[in-house]
């Protein structure tokens, strides 16, 4: 936490070292969340670079109140948001239960034959954003639901539901996968 | 259907662990310094506007206005008390310290002495003393009494 503090003095005080290391820090994480909202690598990105610019052009002026993780995360999750906004129907439609391997026994075992990230993520795209968002920044991410509510802008409650809800439906997936 | 834990465990472990390319690092480090410096010289700090945005310099500076003013004004008493015993001491010339008004004001501070003794000090200004003058005769001469 100390250090994060004095990076975000240094930075503030124009430091590009401090910038080069918050980015080398959070670089993967963040294109991670962005790559699991966004399932587009290069759209990914794009969020990513917008908003470490965005961050290096608040330079002297930025106050950190939370984490600087939490802070960036936040900020990866809105622009991934409004890329979600301005793309159609490009989520809409992914089989990827379908290409998944159908011969485990239980659906804990169809998901842990699951071998790659990749497998989650589309499994993950079945869901609707919000819901999707929400457990990605969850458990992924570290966030709390009341960290989360504040990002998004929308009440706990809200939140916890869309959380619940986004569960549920993965489960369901899972069940239909293994029993198809 | 597995628990909720077992879902949370499941999403949790699998984790994406994307890394980022060189060329994405170039790009966006460049162009995160590039937005830096372009918002640092922006907003190179002005000794005005430290000033303006700091609290404790702006009481810093009405602090000090407030001792110089302080001080001027302490400065400006001082200098009237001196300068007034310096009026009350102002060499009269001689045809002042000698005209009626002035002679007048001298009896009234200090009787027929005190204008013997201004009449006396004109005298030894213009280094003229007549020897045997009177008072009488030196108020008829000059003011034509």
């Amino acid at each position: 936490m100390i250090d994060q503090r004095i990076l975000v003095w240094r930075f503030n005080r124009g430091s590009k070292e401090a910038l080069r290391r918050i980015y080398e820090k959070y670089k993967d994480d963040l294109l991670g969340l962005a790559v699991s909202l966004l399932r587009d690598r290069s759209l990914a990105e794009d969020v990513v670079h917008d908003v470490f610019v965005s961050f290096a052009a608040a330079a002297g002026t930025f106050h950190l109140s939370g984490t600087l993780k939490g802070y960036l995360s936040t900020c990866v999750a809105n622009r991934a948001r409004d890329r979600n906004r301005l793309r159609v129907g490009r989520d809409a439609g992914s089989d990827v239960a379908e290409a998944a391997d159908s011969n485990s026994a239980g659906p804990m075992e169809y998901a842990v034959g699951c071998e790659e990230a990749g497998r989650l993520r589309d499994l993950l795209a079945r869901l609707p954003y919000e819901q999707r968002e929400v457990i990605v920044l969850h458990l992924h991410h570290e966030m709390r639901f009341r960290q989360i509510a504040e990002a998004l802008g929308v009440s706990i409650n809200t939140v916890q539901s869309r959380y619940r809800y986004g569960l549920d439906k993965l489960r369901s997936i899972l069940n239909s996968g293994v029993t198809r | 259907m597995k628990p909720a834990e077992d879902i949370e465990k499941f999403v949790r472990r699998r984790k994406p662990h994307v890394k980022t390319g060189r060329p994405m690092d170039k790009r966006v480090l460049d162009d995160s310094f590039a937005a830096m410096d372009q918002t640092l010289r922006a907003s190179k700090p002005r000794p005005r506007r430290i000033i303006l945005r700091s609290r404790a310099a702006r009481l810093a500076v009405a602090a000090a206005a407030v001792i110089v003013v302080a001080i001027g004004l302490f400065m400006a008493n001082q200098g009237s008390r001196e300068q007034r015993p310096q009026m009350v001491g102002v060499v009269k010339s001689p045809a002042e310290m000698l005209t009626v008004m002035s002679l007048n004001i001298a009896y009234r501070r200090g009787g027929i002495e005190a204008v013997d003794e201004q009449s006396n000090k004109a005298f030894q200004m213009l280094g003229s003393k007549p020897a045997k003058a009177s008072i009488q005769e030196l108020l008829s001469e000059l003011n034509g009494v």
